[in-house]
């Protein structure tokens, strides 16, 4: 762990300016993360269907998120 | 108004832009302009707050101490136990450098944090004021110096901040005219 990762570490919790920037992050690297694994998987051939059980989600709603990236 | 500031007013109104960013801030706030006015090489408003008991480092602890809240998604994401560093070495192992960065979702974050950040009202009223504290001394310029009276003289953190170190602004405003005045001689 870096030294900021320790100070920010200790930090409580308890705090919601913490907590709720936390989750705002937490959620920002989810979409990229999503984003990033989506493209992989249609470029490797996979299906919407296939993506969305990964994903255990709906195809529906994998598709209508990311067939705007041309994927 | 712009027109009449000095180069470094201008560095100071510039870089704090920069301090709001790094901070994570989404409005630039007196905090910010003050912060900005340590990072301009050679300035008048810095000579006048290291002789007022205003140093960077008192200021900068004084500010950092009422934050709240993490700054940056890496603090934000350590609070969790989670290495955004980590994460994106790993990703980049995957999908190749920059590739956290290059999606669709990081660039709508970079929008908001790339972009353009307003000022906040007395941030922008500081300003204000800085070219009447320079109209005030007679001065025909405006200069750190006026941006630093501005700040004591706006509302905002900066003020209070800069009032708890002991500055007070009738007592700047005449150390700022004889520093100017000795400048002129010298």
């Amino acid at each position: 762990m870096s030294d900021a990762t320790r100070v920010a570490a200790a930090a409580s919790s308890k705090d919601p300016a913490v907590g709720l920037a936390a989750v705002a992050s937490l959620r920002g690297l989810l979409e990229s993360l999503e984003e990033l694994q989506v493209g992989n998987a249609r470029r490797q051939g996979w299906s919407w269907q296939q993506i969305a059980d990964a994903l255990r989600v709906s195809r529906q709603a994998v598709h209508k998120k990311y067939r705007r990236f041309g994927l | 108004m712009f027109e009449r500031f000095t180069v470094p007013a201008r560095l100071a109104v510039v870089g704090a832009q920069e301090q709001a960013r790094r901070r994570g801030d989404d409005r630039i706030r007196t905090e910010h302009l003050l912060l900005a006015l340590y990072a301009v090489p050679e300035n008048l408003a810095v000579t006048v707050l290291d002789a007022l008991g205003g140093g960077r480092e008192v200021v900068e602890r004084a500010i950092d101490a009422r934050r709240t809240g993490p700054v940056g998604d890496a603090e934000a994401l350590a609070t969790l136990g989670i290495d955004l560093d980590e994460v994106r070495r790993q990703v980049e192992d995957a999908f190749g450098p920059g590739a956290l960065e290059s999606t669709r979702a990081a660039g709508r974050r970079g929008a908001r944090s790339g972009g353009h950040i307003p000022f906040e009202r007395a941030a922008k009223k500081a300003l204000e004021l800085a070219l009447r504290e320079a109209l005030r001394l007679k001065h025909d310029y405006i200069g750190t110096e006026h941006v630093l009276l501005g700040l004591l003289h706006a509302e905002g953190t900066a003020g209070e901040i800069l009032a708890e170190c002991g500055l007070r602004l009738d007592a700047t405003r005449v150390v700022v005219e004889e520093m100017v005045r000795q400048r002129r001689a010298g």
